[in-house]
């Protein structure tokens, strides 16, 4: 059944596209040139200063590092915020986790057509694809000051190595990787980690967010590839997590 | 030219989706929708005063813009927890309601209260 | 240790707090894992308290510590800037904050989840007082904004899921036009931080002009959706009063304010900065009138209280506007400043107060319905409580909020119509203060006469929510009572450079006969609406329709319209 379009409704629609139109098109169509005062001081000098020859991980992790803290974050929340409302009914936020008066019904339902839909052809390619796609993932989180990648981009893919490893692995435990506890428990070390990370800088009299293994005499590349590591860590547990839950295992 | 004219209606096509469309799953579409639009409006312009990849090889000069790239990541992460969170909450809607129909969804929740 | 790092000590502790919080609950069970949780609150709500001391003897001399975040270059690196304003907008979080969590301890939502999402949120806000960097403002928006959608949400009511669902929608939308709007200012700038900016604009014709003045209302559009004033307001009631209590205490009393502290060292980039103030304050004191009205009509407690808030921040916008609009470094602008921030803060403590108290209360009656609940005093008794907490903190509130002596909205209140004597806004306030009072008899009216049935299963009222409310009554006394220090110690902080002038009189015979007609036109206000007629009037404006669209109409026309009287004036 649906609601009735009435002509109201239309009108307002249409204001509204009219008028986001009018703010738009000086935003969209300006001929000001594009600024280069950014570009021309990372081409000149930002390898010197941050180690790496990826620019966009030099900027990533090193001159604007606080703001990928915070988008950090962002995801931290929203996996956990997305748990607690979908697989569990939402009252994670309320009771807390193990409490054995949440809705129990949704997982069953999950887990049966989950099993359902399983064919062999699914079991042994996500179990053989598995591992390799989780060293790919690393692969792309440790080179990310070189080449395309980083933390982020590497934690997904461990992310989806993890739940290759899910679908396709047997039930006698081959893997811990998997089990929702694991993965919760790498998470929240990883984040506190990253904060530690960041204040080691404060410790060492550098500042915050100072890069503490340049001061030790270590390239300075070696603080954005630790970040890096960290971060896919973290990223990889948590979208890992995430998806586990909506798998309906998270127990 | 013409891909600021495509960006322009990709927007426009996504706030009409959160605005126009009754769905709430195709409302979070398009804000997905209106999203990727900036995003890619973002890295298009600032790719225009160089041709080559942000990466210092050797004998690479004349690199694009990398800050608009490095910022495009952050919001393109963002946008993805946003969406999560949305679709998590129009999960819930839905087993409450029994339907995606926002107006619908505001009934039952005003005959409620 | 540097300066500096005192400085994000402020938003590294609340995170640090979050992470103790998150590892307590995937390595421990049990009491081990209780009193895990209470140390990450602890060192995010109690410790970032030894680190604001430390850092008052700084701000007091009007001193800032600025800086690039891990000592990069200026040009790509994320610069800060902690003055005064940040230290008194993190003592407005942080003192809400903890209160607000121990009173949590009580009703919920428990659990190191909460804990760590709460702390995240408190940490979004220091971060957000002292960032001097577009894009990171954007960030922390979005982490506040986050954090803000799953607390509304974790109350567990479908009406909550809707209007968390309705909020996040709005607000994300606006986010995204926040973004092309930093696209607009980087296009022309170049640059991402404050004082970039300033040079890139002032090196450019006419200020960048089109471009310049679109990208500043699509960013003012898009914090004002989250300051919640008037058109923008639609999303507010809901949430806030679907949450549960403890965090609706946060979200009306800090939450909204912050952003709207942060929006002004944007506004003071360009010079055409002071006509969107103006505008935001022309829409604050009109916010305030009308949703003074609504809240009136309100049957339901807590969206009763919410509407206060809408109207209490229009107060807030509109000397915080004017204040732009005259300039801060002149006297008035000064005062008005200095009483926009004095109550936001106030406010804080007492609609904090308030929803609390009302949490308390209906949660112990299970009723929420105004024109039903009657003799709550009794009820609260029934239910275990000695000596009358709640009553007596309701009272605290509810005398604060409609500005009676000598209580703290008495203090701030006068201090705003001071600043705005002789204009139409101050006439607006004063109408609105006429409507607060007159809807706070109407609430207080839960308390009084015989319970209509008694009720049968009382729950005790926990220790947790009594120490919380206390706290914050015995704040809106004292602040109240000292509130000529209060007023001197804010505008030494904000250290605009203002002409010393004499501080706004807050006892003359004046204010006192103002408080003498806000008293007698409240209950006459009060005995109108509670005839027949006045009573079908107020159904009409209850139940008058509001859609999910209306939202974007409404800000969509905002944006367009904040554009083209910029481009009008600028």
């Amino acid at each position: 059944m649906r609601s009735k379009i009435t002509g109201l409704f239309l009108f307002q629609v249409f204001l509204c596209l009219v008028t986001i139109t009018l703010v738009l098109i000086p935003l969209f169509w300006t001929d000001i040139p594009w600024p280069t005062i950014a570009r021309d001081h990372m081409e000149n000098f930002g390898m010197a200063a941050s180690g790496a020859r990826n620019m966009v991980s030099a900027i990533y992790l090193g001159y604007r590092v606080f703001d990928t803290l915070g988008e950090t974050i962002v995801l931290l929340v929203a996996v956990s915020g997305t748990i607690g409302i979908i697989a569990h009914g939402g009252d994670v936020l309320a009771k807390g986790f193990g409490d054995p008066s949440r809705n129990e019904s949704l997982y069953q339902e999950k887990t049966t057509l989950v099993k359902k839909q399983r064919t062999a052809l699914l079991e042994v390619v996500t179990g053989k694809l598995g591992p390799v796609v989780l060293v790919f993932g690393f692969y792309v989180m440790l080179f990310g000051h070189l080449s395309p990648g980083g933390g982020f981009q590497g934690g997904v893919v461990v992310a989806s190595g993890i739940v290759f490893l899910a679908l396709g692995g047997r039930a006698d435990g081959s893997t811990r990787l998997t089990e929702a506890g694991v993965l919760a428990k790498l998470e929240s070390i990883s984040f506190l980690l990253l904060i530690l990370a960041s204040l080691s800088g404060v410790v060492f009299g550098g500042g915050f967010f100072a890069n503490t293994l340049a001061q030790a005499g270590m390239p300075e590349v070696g603080f954005i590839v630790l970040l890096n590591a960290i971060i896919g860590l973290k990223v990889g547990a948590g979208i890992g997590f995430m998806c586990i839950a909506m798998l309906g295992r998270a127990e | 030219m013409i891909e600021r004219m495509l960006l322009a209606l990709l927007f426009l096509i996504g706030f009409w989706g959160i605005v126009g469309i009754r769905n709430i799953i195709k409302k979070i579409f398009g804000l997905t929708i209106i999203n990727n639009a900036v995003v890619i409006l973002f890295i298009l312009e600032g790719s225009r005063i160089g041709n080559q990849v942000p990466i210092l090889e050797e004998g690479i000069e004349n690199i694009v813009d990398p800050v608009p790239q490095a910022l495009m990541l952050t919001a393109i992460v963002i946008g993805v927890c946003i969406t999560a969170l949305a679709l998590a909450l129009a999960f819930r809607l839905y087993r409450h309601s029994g339907t995606f129909d926002i107006d619908q969804i505001h009934r039952q929740v005003h005959d409620v209260t | 240790m540097l300066p500096e790092d005192t400085v994000f000590a402020l938003v590294v502790l609340p995170l640090l707090g979050a992470a103790i919080a998150l590892s307590s609950k995937a390595f421990f069970t049990g009491k081990r894992k209780r009193n895990l949780e209470y140390l990450g609150a602890f060192v995010g709500l109690v410790l970032p308290w030894v680190v604001m001391i430390q850092l008052l003897p700084l701000v007091l001399t009007g001193q800032a510590i600025e800086g690039i975040i891990g000592g990069w270059h200026e040009s790509v690196g994320i610069s800060f800037r902690f003055d005064g304003l940040a230290w008194l907008v993190n003592l407005l979080g942080f003192t809400i904050a903890g209160a607000a969590w121990l009173y949590s301890l009580g009703p919920g939502p428990h659990g190191p989840h909460f804990t760590a999402v709460f702390l995240i949120q408190t940490s979004a806000l220091a971060a957000t007082a002292m960032t001097a960097d577009l894009f990171n403002l954007f960030v922390c928006l979005e982490v506040m904004g986050i954090a803000s959608y799953i607390l509304i949400a974790s109350s567990e009511k479908q009406g909550a899921f809707l209007a968390s669902f309705s909020y996040l929608m709005v607000s994300a939308t606006a986010m995204v036009f926040f973004l092309l709007g930093i696209y607009g200012i980087y296009r022309t700038t170049g640059a991402l931080t404050y004082t970039g900016i300033i040079n890139g604009l002032s090196g450019l014709p006419d200020h960048g002009g089109v471009v310049t003045y679109i990208s500043l209302s699509l960013i003012v559009g898009a914090v004002a959706i989250r300051v919640a004033v008037m058109p923008l307001y639609g999303w507010l009631p809901d949430s806030h009063a679907l949450a549960p209590h403890a965090v609706s205490s946060v979200l009306s009393g800090v939450l909204i304010k912050t952003p709207l502290f942060a929006l002004s060292r944007v506004l003071l980039l360009v010079p055409a900065g002071m006509y969107a103030g103006q505008l935001m304050g022309y829409a604050g004191a009109i916010t305030a009138l009308v949703a003074v009205i609504i809240a009136l009509s309100q049957s339901d407690a807590k969206r009763l209280l919410a509407y206060h808030t809408v109207s209490q921040i229009g107060y807030v916008v509109a000397a915080w506007g004017a204040a732009l609009y005259v300039g801060t470094h002149t006297l008035q602008g000064s005062i008005l400043m200095a009483g926009a921030f004095l109550h936001a803060l106030y406010h804080a403590m007492f609609k904090g107060l308030l929803f609390l108290s009302i949490g308390t209360t209906t949660d112990c009656a299970s009723q929420r319905n105004v024109y039903q609940l009657r003799g709550a005093a009794r009820l609260l008794k029934q239910a275990g409580e000695r000596i009358p907490i709640t009553t007596i903190t309701f009272v605290v509130g509810a005398l604060a909020i409609s500005a009676i002596p000598p209580f703290n909205g008495f203090a701030s209140k006068t201090t705003l119509s001071y600043g705005l004597k002789d204009s139409w806004q101050y006439s607006m306030l004063y109408a609105a203060g006429i409507g607060t009072m007159a809807s706070f008899i109407k609430l207080s009216r839960i308390y009084w006469s015989k319970p209509e049935q008694q009720n049968r299963f009382p729950v005790p009222v926990p220790n947790a929510n009594k120490i919380a409310q206390t706290f914050l009554a015995i704040l809106c006394l004292g602040t109240g009572i000292f509130a000529g220090p209060m007023y001197r110690f804010v505008v030494t902080l904000f250290a605009f450079g203002a002409p010393n002038g004499p501080a706004p009189v807050l006892y003359s015979t004046q204010t006192l006969m103002n408080t003498l007609i806000l008293i007698t036109g409240g209950t006459a206000v009060f005995l109108l609406a509670s005839t027949r007629i006045g009573h079908n009037i107020l159904k009409i404006i209850r139940e008058r329709p509001r859609d999910f669209q209306g939202l974007f109409v409404a800000f969509s026309l905002g944006v367009t319209g904040l554009s083209g009287w910029l481009l009008f004036w600028g």
